[in-house]
C-alpha cells in the first residue's frame, strides 16, 4: 500500500520535473513547479518528516514561486528559442 | 549532441533508481537510519540535551554548528540580492544582460513578443495614473476573491506560525518553519494590499538589525556556551534551564531573522 503511493508520488515527481524542464512557457513552468514542491511536501510527510514537509509547503510552494513570478513579471514570459 | 544528453541522464538516473529501489520498507526496525547514529540521538537526546523535541535537539544541540552557518548563509543570499543594481527598467531594455552564448544583445531589444508589448503598455498607463503604485499590483486589479481569501486567512496562518514556534519543543516545526510561514503570510499580503502596506509591517529603522538577529543570536549564544562551558556553541549539559533558555533564543531568533530576510527579498524583488 504504501510502496504504492511512493510509486505513484515518485511518477509524479518525474513527471512535472520533465514537464517544467519542457515547457517554453515560463508561467507554465512556475506553476508546474509548485506542483512539484506539493508533491514533495506529500512525500517528506509520509516519510515521517512533518518539519521538512511544512518547510517545503511555505517554501517551496510558496514563496519560491511567488519570486519566481515577480520575476517573470519583470522580464519576459517566453523562454528565448 | 541528443545522444550525449541521453547518455548523461541515464548516468544519473540509473543510480537514483538503483538506490530507490534498494531503500528499506517503511518501519523496517533495522533500516540503517535506526540503528547508526539516529537511534543514539534518541536514546540520550532528551537526557543530554534538555529538549523534548529531538529534531530541535539535533539542529540547535548536536549540529548547532550547521545550523549557524545556514542561518549565515540565508543572512548571505539577502546580502547578494542587496548588492544588485536597482531601479534598471522593467521592460523596454530589461532582458538586457542575456547569458553568454545566447543571441546577441541587441537583438533582444528589438521587436519584443506580443504579451511583452501589451503588458509594457499596461505598465505605462498605470504610471500615468499613479507614480508610486507597485508594478505587479497595479498590472492587474487583485481579484476580490482572492483579496478576501488572504485578508481572511492572514491573520489565523500568522497565528499558526506563532504556535509552531512557541510549541516546536513538542510538535513538530520550529524557527525555520515559522519563519517560511511568516514570510508566506508577508508576501501574500504584500500582493494582495500592495507592497507599500506590507513594507510597513517591518519598520525600516529595525530592519538592519532584523535581518541580521539569526546570525547575531547564534554568535551571542554560542559566546554564552563558551563562556559557561568552555567549547564554542556548548550547552550546559546538566542545566536543562540555561539549555532551554538558549535554545528558545536561537529559535525565536530564526524564526525573526528568517522571516524578515525572505519578506526583504520580496520587497527588494517588487521595488
Amino acid at each position: 500500500m504504501s510502496d504504492l503511493f511512493d510509486i505513484v508520488m515518485l511518477a509524479l515527481l518525474i513527471a512535472t520535473a520533465v514537464t517544467v524542464a519542457r515547457a517554453r512557457d515560463l508561467l507554465a513552468a512556475v506553476v508546474i513547479f509548485s506542483m512539484y514542491s506539493l508533491t514533495m511536501t506529500l512525500v517528506w510527510q509520509h516519510r515521517g518528516a512533518p518539519d521538512v514537509a511544512m518547510t517545503e509547503a511555505a517554501v517551496g510552494a510558496g514563496v519560491t514561486t511567488v519570486l519566481f513570478l515577480i520575476t517573470i513579471a519583470r522580464t519576459t514570459r517566453r523562454e528565448k528559442p | 549532441m541528443r545522444p550525449w544528453s541521453l547518455l548523461l541522464v541515464l548516468l544519473v538516473a540509473l543510480p537514483l533508481v538503483a538506490g530507490v529501489a534498494t531503500l528499506p520498507p517503511h518501519d523496517a526496525p533495522d533500516a540503517p537510519i535506526h540503528t547508526q547514529v539516529g537511534a543514539l540521538y534518541l536514546e540520550r537526546g532528551v537526557a543530554e540535551t534538555g529538549m523534548k523535541n529531538l529534531v530541535t535537539a539535533v539542529l540547535l544541540n548536536y549540529r548547532g554548528f550547521d545550523t549557524f552557518i545556514e542561518v549565515v548563509v540565508i543572512f548571505t543570499a539577502l546580502a547578494a540580492v542587496l548588492a544588485l543594481p536597482k531601479g534598471s527598467a522593467p521592460l523596454p531594455k530589461g532582458n538586457a544582460p542575456l547569458p553568454k552564448g545566447s543571441a546577441p544583445v541587441p537583438k533582444g531589444n528589438a521587436p519584443l513578443p506580443q504579451p511583452d508589448a501589451a503588458r509594457s503598455q499596461g505598465v505605462g498607463g498605470a504610471r500615468s495614473r499613479e507614480e508610486e503604485a507597485p508594478e505587479v499590483a497595479s498590472d492587474v486589479p487583485v481579484s476580490p476573491v482572492v483579496r478576501f481569501v488572504v485578508r481572511l486567512l492572514a491573520p489565523f496562518i500568522a497565528m499558526f506560525a506563532v504556535a509552531m514556534l512557541f510549541r516546536g519543543h513538542i510538535t513538530p516545526g520550529g524557527g525555520f518553519q515559522a519563519a517560511a510561514v511568516f514570510a508566506a503570510v508577508f508576501i501574500a499580503l504584500g500582493l494582495v494590499l500592495g507592497q507599500d502596506r506590507a513594507a510597513r509591517l517591518v519598520p525600516v529603522d529595525w530592519r538592519p538589525w532584523l535581518q541580521g538577529v539569526a546570525p547575531l543570536a547564534f554568535a551571542l549564544v554560542a559566546w554564552i556556551g563558551w563562556r559557561l562551558t568552555g567549547a564554542f556553541l556548548g550547552y550546559p549539559i546538566d542545566d536543562h534551564t540555561v539549555q532551554e533558555a538558549m535554545g528558545f533564543v536561537l529559535e525565536i531568533a530564526i524564526a525573526v531573522g528568517g522571516g524578515v530576510v525572505l519578506a526583504r527579498i520580496f520587497l527588494e524583488m517588487e521595488t
